[in-house]
């Protein structure tokens, strides 16, 4: 990695974007350590492209400052520093795949053909084809070529799984894993399959509605909620000592069993039956509660440093 | 204009051609347009060449200066009337062709497949970007219709009074020659870069820019060329034989007259019954026939003039279009 001032990736304070039909993604302040895998998940419409168009200046923020390993977002140096995967892929149909690389190395000062030119062959691309004429997945690797290409410190990719096979996608993932391993990249890739993020991504931004909901890395995240089981009393269900000690993020009451996803504010007593939840359980518990309150953890706020806070 | 390729060359072979960086995306992606261009430019100076070594051949075997000769002028028509109507009509096409198929396309293609995303997010900035996009086809296309253009106005020039019975004005020579091409191809290919910006589809770019196109060229007949000059007129009495015009003289318009100036439109008493016309131009005072024109010499002034106009708002446009690049993403 280059000999960076900055530690973080990215570092938003206050980012929202407002359209005609209303805030996209509004108030959104975390920041990302250089160097993670992260994974940024929310159902569609959540926010997610908008957020990506932002650090990739396809989108002008209403409201404000993103910075790009202490880089303003609009300061024209950041662009050689990132590399965009858009979701749809756009490449122009009419050149051949080694038109298109051609024209990642005339615009890019640090592109590596060689890097680029694996990534096409591993997936028996023919250089000599036009784009038009390869398949939707061939098309998302030549895609993915020019991103790895351009030697990124930041790799921002809008759901890039979506169109590939499983094979394909096990093989691009690995590469990925290994380019980012290898050269210190930081990698923000966004999805709602929660499952296939779950084993690549250290970091986690969770967005929904336009809002952050949850920032932080996924050894803090994850660990921080308890599943808890137990018997149901009180008038909505919820029992006393959940509401007063902890924060309880979704219950649900089933008979008289009372179930709920809960972040723990101190000890649970005895009557509680408590399990570790997984990633895509707290995940889903977020984003079928608006109401609950957000979660980022100390490292990803942008003022502030320290543990876990609610 | 090449990016800051600083690294060593990689494992491929570098492409061939000149160009590099930014220029070469842009050559690379309108490569079909911009080489039939240069081609139809070529072959269009070829067939105008040929076209002047026939004309020169029958201005020499008769051995006259083209002047105002009926028996001449019919000969030159029935020789060469076809061919120099051809050749402007093709010449007053070109700004058209090229604000549709290469104006229009320029952005909203990027915007439509999505492709403005891939190439603004490359390692240079947007204005570069735009920078390119806009120059390079526009040179091409205008110095290929000023090439065109030069190259015709060398062949019309010597027979300028016998080519369309020598009605320069309004006959095409005046859309063909000198500057005017290129400006035309200017002003309509900046029209279509700014329409396909603000719409975004291809298609309905294309079929706006040719309505814009045909409204221009509709405004800039009636409205804008009888006025890039000061007619001249020439007043001769009511019965007589009619004033006689320079050869190459452009008739702009015809009126009749009172003695002492005040002009009627052409049609004013004029009725199947001659006696009440009598009596009707009696009453008004009308003695005299005016004749509006335009000196050839007039012309090239005319034309420059015309030219300014349609350049100016060809700048207009293109500023236009990036101030709203610049202001926020396409």
């Amino acid at each position: 990695m280059s000999d960076d001032p900055s530690p973080w990736a990215i570092e938003a304070v206050g980012l929202g974007k407002k359209y005609r039909r209303g805030w996209a993604l509004r108030d959104c302040s975390f920041r990302l350590p250089a160097g993670r895998i992260c994974a940024l998940v929310g159902p569609n419409g959540a926010g997610k492209s908008t957020f990506l168009g932002t650090a990739t200046r396809l989108v002008t923020p209403t409201t404000g400052t993103l910075r790009l390993f202490g880089v303003p977002v609009t300061d024209p140096a950041v662009m050689a520093r990132t590399a965009f995967l858009a979701q749809d892929k756009p490449l122009y149909p009419r050149f051949t795949v080694a038109e298109m690389l051609r024209l990642g190395r005339e615009l890019n000062p640090r592109w590596d053909q060689a890097l680029a030119e694996r990534v096409v062959r591993s997936g028996n691309v023919p250089l000599t084809a036009r784009i038009g004429s390869l398949s939707g997945g061939q098309r998302t690797r030549v895609a993915f070529a020019l991103a790895f290409g351009k030697r990124p410190d930041l790799l921002l990719l809008d759901e890039p799984m979506a169109d590939l096979d499983p094979l394909a996608r096990h093989e691009l993932s690995g590469l990925m894993m290994a380019e980012a391993a290898e050269h210190g990249t930081t990698v923000v890739m966004s999805s709602h399959l929660v499952s296939e993020m779950e084993e690549m991504c250290d970091y986690l931004l969770l967005l929904a509605e336009g809002r952050l909901r949850m920032a932080g890395p996924t050894d803090a995240l994850v660990p921080a909620h308890l599943l808890v089981t137990g018997v149901a009393s009180g008038d909505d269900g919820v029992p006393e000592e959940l509401r007063q000690r902890h924060t309880v993020v979704e219950s649900r009451v089933t008979g008289r069993q009372f179930s709920a996803l809960i972040r723990p504010g101190g000890p649970l007593s005895d009557s509680w039956e408590a399990l570790v939840p997984g990633m895509e359980e707290v995940l889903l518990a977020y984003l079928r509660s608006p109401g609950a309150p957000d979660l980022i953890a100390g490292e990803a706020r942008p003022d502030a440093s320290g543990e876990v806070a609610a | 204009m090449t990016t800051t390729t600083a690294p060593a060359p990689t494992t491929a072979a570098p492409g061939r051609g000149p160009l590099r960086g930014l220029p070469w995306v842009v050559w690379r992606r309108h490569r079909t347009f911009l080489r039939a261009a240069l081609l139809l430019t070529l072959v269009g100076c070829a067939l105008f060449v040929y076209q002047r070594i026939g004309v020169m051949d029958f201005l020499h075997g008769k051995g006259v200066p083209p002047g105002g000769d009926e028996k001449l002028m019919t000969e030159f028509q029935s020789r060469f009337g076809a061919d120099f109507a051809r050749d402007m009509e093709y010449l007053q096409y070109v700004p058209l062709v090229v604000g549709v198929f290469l104006g229009a396309p320029l952005i909203a293609s990027e915007q439509e497949h999505g492709t403005l995303k891939l190439v603004t997010t490359q390692s240079v900035s947007r204005s570069r970007w735009l920078a390119a996009t806009l120059g390079l086809p526009l040179a091409v296309a205008v110095g290929c219709s000023a090439l065109l253009s030069a190259v015709f106005t060398w062949v019309w020039t010597p027979v300028h009074g016998l080519a369309v019975s020598g009605d320069w004005l309004t006959g095409g020579a005046f859309e063909a020659t000198g500057p005017v091409p290129a400006a035309r191809t200017l002003f309509l290919a900046s029209c279509g870069i700014a329409l396909g910006m603000l719409i975004k589809r291809v298609v309905t770019a294309m079929a706006a820019t040719a309505f814009v196109g045909v409204a221009t060229s509709v405004v800039w007949g009636e409205r804008l060329r009888g006025h890039l000059a000061a007619v001249r007129s020439v007043t001769s009495p009511y019965d007589g034989d009619g004033p006689n015009l320079p050869f190459d003289a452009a008739r702009f318009d015809d009126w009749v007259a009172t003695a002492d100036g005040k002009l009627y439109g052409f049609g004013t008493c004029v009725s199947p019954d001659s006696a009440a016309d009598r009596v009707c131009r009696a009453k008004l005072g009308i003695v005299n026939r005016v004749i509006q024109y335009f000196d050839y010499d007039q012309m090239a002034g005319m034309q420059w003039r015309g030219a300014a106009v349609l350049v100016t708002l060809a700048v207009l446009v293109l500023a236009f279009v990036v101030w709203r690049t610049r202001r926020r993403p396409l």
